[in-house]
């Protein structure tokens, strides 16, 4: 199962510098098992400061403002949000993980035998994204300081990362097992997918965010048929390299 | 340990092994005396392939001797034209004989078989592009250079459109009057082995066929004229590769207002490449028509559960209308004729530039067939030839699979009477080598252009569709240069 997920390795780079310990405790399960469960992403401290930082996002944004009520809710002192080097961006970084991670207890998917026709791949993906795009619900009026933030030079790289992980996690839990070159074409482009659809909603004024939907499925059906053109080439490139052998073969030549 | 068998039981067993024995050695014996016959050339496969193949053996005085059998599945008398048959009424499996085959089919001596009356030639063509309205002509006359004279002897003659069945007819009766061919009607190939070594024949190396009426026979040479899914290229084990293109040929004969803008002495044959496929009318005598449209699965099976006027009103719409109005006329369960009469005022066109408009579809016509492009890896093997179909599949966009297997026929038949000239074995790889470099890249390129010219024009938007205009309007206004196209579509004249 190694190549079907993403190592926690990643995160633990990026975040080595302000909780060395955690970190170092986090190094040691780069692979996932379903035999053990994931530890907790965050450290105690940190987690009951941040998530009271993001009840108060929807009032305040994602701010320096929203940390300090958090800390108070959680009875520390305002000052202890320098226990959060990188300010803000922690809190944004916060709620893609918690997120990231509540999809897999989210969004449940009937068992074979249970409803007859299991869903196929691809409509899990499409199910798994919209519910993640949903969990954005309640703070996307901020979201797009969230956007902001994230595109900040210093931060891009574990933003990135921080997507592909979400690209990755979705993948895995539609059920994909593939281990060929598609394994990294389908990542990218459901991380190109989902980018793009979650700037769509921050603009999205529709009732219960059907044009998000919409321009999700138009996305996704894009994608298939890239798909289709990319294996209707494979196809006609092996033909032509075949006819190519054949002509040489048809006028004498021993290949 | 071994398992109890109950003492009758084990009578029983060794009872049959007993009465085994004689009853192989009687087979052995059996298969020995009764050897197969023996022929130089087998043809599987009654169609105008193969029976162009024989008729060109047998018209050639240097192949005239060899003993050569037909096999076919079908009875080949009873799909014969009637002589008398009415102009009134016309098959829908039409092809377009480009020059070079009815050259090829007048000196084995068959075209003056053909029901002359029933041949139509046509002078002009007119493609254009279903998108962009870009257009290209072709007739001889405005394909030479405008330095150069009109030369008297110039044809005017683009192809002749036929019905297959008048050809098969053509070359039946050619064979009748040439004589000598052993032919096994409506009997079906049972099985194809390799022989065995006998004392007095080793057949280790021959074909050996068992056919439906009890006989075998045994093949110096066994060509296989038998169709796309070709028995003969299974037994020889030649792989053949291609793709299915997910469109289906819509295949009807129509009646039109009239014999068209050019009359009955210059008959003109239209192509609209629309993105879901080209929709071809080309003429056929009198005022009728025969219709190609290449369209996706769904739109054929639409089109052909339409009634006659809708039909008609719909193949009325495929030269005139957009493609977009043409996809929801495709939606539309009925009343497609008023619609596209509504349609048709308000679209801007040059009546002239189109073809006539269809009134009328021959009833039980309208049949439709899946496209698909196939090429067999080789032609060739040991004992083998695949001719026409068997060989290859090509898309109809420019008519040429009946013209590919004419082809096909009278290189194999220049290969086999230079075998016999110098006194090789027919049926040896090496004799049938120079048939293979003859025709398989000369086929691998028509195959190619037509492969490449369907994709071209599925595309429905984009740069794509102007550059393709631009091209095509270049080759239109560049003389000379169409007129290169012109004579390779031609069969190189």
């Amino acid at each position: 199962m190694a190549p079907a997920r993403l190592s926690n390795s990643l995160l633990g780079v990026f975040r080595a510098p302000s909780l060395r310990p955690a970190a170092a405790w986090r190094q040691k399960c780069c692979y996932h098992s379903y035999e053990y469960s994931q530890p907790p992403p965050f450290p105690p401290a940190e987690s009951a400061i941040l998530s009271a930082a993001i009840s108060h996002v929807p009032n305040y944004g994602f701010t320096a403002d929203a940390l300090k009520l958090g800390a108070r809710d959680a009875g520390y002192l305002d000052v202890s949000t320098n226990l959060l080097p990188r300010g803000v961006f922690d809190l944004v970084n916060f709620h893609l993980v918690t997120q990231r991670l509540a999809l897999k207890d989210s969004v449940q998917f009937p068992t074979e035998g249970e409803q007859g026709k299991t869903p196929g791949v691809g409509a899990k993906v499409r199910t798994l994204t919209l519910a993640r795009l949903r969990a954005n619900e309640p703070v996307i009026h901020r979201w797009q300081e969230a956007l902001a933030i994230m595109a900040q030079p210093t931060y891009v790289p574990a933003s990135l990362a921080e997507l592909a992980r979400l690209a990755d996690e979705i993948w895995f839990l539609a059920g994909d097992k593939s281990v060929d070159s598609s394994w990294y074409t389908k990542r990218a482009s459901l991380s190109a997918i989902y980018s793009a659809t979650e700037v769509f909603m921050t603009q999205d004024t529709s009732k219960d965010y059907m044009e998000t939907e919409q321009f999700l499925d138009a996305r996704l059906e894009d994608i298939t048929k890239v798909g289709g053109f990319l294996g209707a080439l494979s196809e006609w490139a092996d033909y032509t390299a075949h006819s190519a052998v054949n002509v040489l073969r048809s006028k004498g030549m021993r290949i | 340990m071994p398992p109890r068998v109950p003492l009758a039981a084990r009578r029983a067993l060794s009872s049959t092994i007993v009465i085994r024995f004689p009853v192989r050695s009687r087979r052995w014996f059996a298969s020995s005396s009764d050897a197969p016959e023996i022929y130089d050339v087998v043809c599987v496969g009654g169609g105008p392939a193969g029976l162009s193949l024989l008729a060109g053996l047998k018209a050639s005085p240097v192949t005239n001797g060899l003993k050569v059998a037909l096999i076919e599945g079908q009875d080949l008398q009873k799909n014969r034209l009637q002589k008398d048959a009415s102009l009134e009424s016309f098959s829908n499996r039409c092809s377009s004989l480009t020059p070079a085959s009815v050259r090829n089919l007048q000196e084995i001596g068959a075209w003056t078989h053909a029901n002359a009356s029933r041949i139509q030639p046509y002078q002009e063509m007119q493609v254009w592009d279903g998108v962009s309205d870009a257009r290209i002509s072709f007739d001889w006359d405005t394909a030479r250079s405008p330095l150069t004279p009109r030369k008297p002897t110039q044809p005017t003659t683009i192809a002749y459109m036929i019905e297959n069945v008048n050809t098969v007819t053509a070359l039946l009766s050619r064979l009748e009057e040439l004589g000598g061919v052993d032919v096994f009607s409506s009997t079906k190939v049972n099985s194809i082995e390799l022989g065995a070594d006998t004392e007095k024949l080793d057949f280790s190396s021959w074909p050996i066929l068992s056919l439906s009426n009890g006989k075998t026979l045994a093949a110096r040479l066994l060509v296989g004229a038998d169709g796309a899914n070709s028995p003969v290229r299974t037994f020889a084990g030649i792989p053949s590769r291609g793709f299915d293109y997910d469109r289906h040929g819509v295949v009807a004969t129509l009646t039109l207002e009239g014999p068209g803008w050019g009359g009955l002495d210059h008959k003109i044959a239209y192509q609209r490449l629309l993105p879901t496929g080209p929709i071809a009318m080309l003429p056929l005598p009198g005022n009728k028509a025969s219709l190609v449209w290449s369209t996706t699965p769904e739109r054929a099976a639409k089109l052909k559960s339409l009634p006659p006027n809708d039909f008609a009103a719909m193949v009325n719409a495929g030269f005139r209308l957009s493609p977009t109005d043409l996809e929801y006329l495709h939606t539309l369960a009925t009343g497609q004729e008023e619609e596209i009469a509504w349609r048709a005022k308000h679209t801007p066109f040059n009546k002239r530039s189109i073809p006539v408009r269809v009134t009328d579809v021959q009833p039980g016509t309208v049949a439709s067939f899946p496209l698909r492009m196939r090429h067999a890896d080789t032609y060739t093997g040991e004992r083998v030839a695949l001719v026409g179909d068997a060989a290859h599949t090509i898309h109809p966009l420019a008519g040429q699979g009946l013209n590919q297997g004419q082809g096909d026929a009278a290189a194999l038949v220049r290969t086999i009477s230079r075998a016999v000239q110098t006194g090789q074995d027919i049926g040896s790889t090496l004799a049938l080598e120079s048939y293979n470099s003859e025709r398989y890249a000369e086929n691998n390129a028509m195959l190619g252009v037509c492969d490449k010219l369907h994709r071209l024009y599925s595309v429905e938007s984009g740069p794509v569709v102007g550059l393709r205009s631009v091209g095509l309007r270049a080759v239109n206004a560049m003389g000379p240069l169409k007129g290169f196209f012109m004579s390779r579509a031609a069969g190189g004249v």
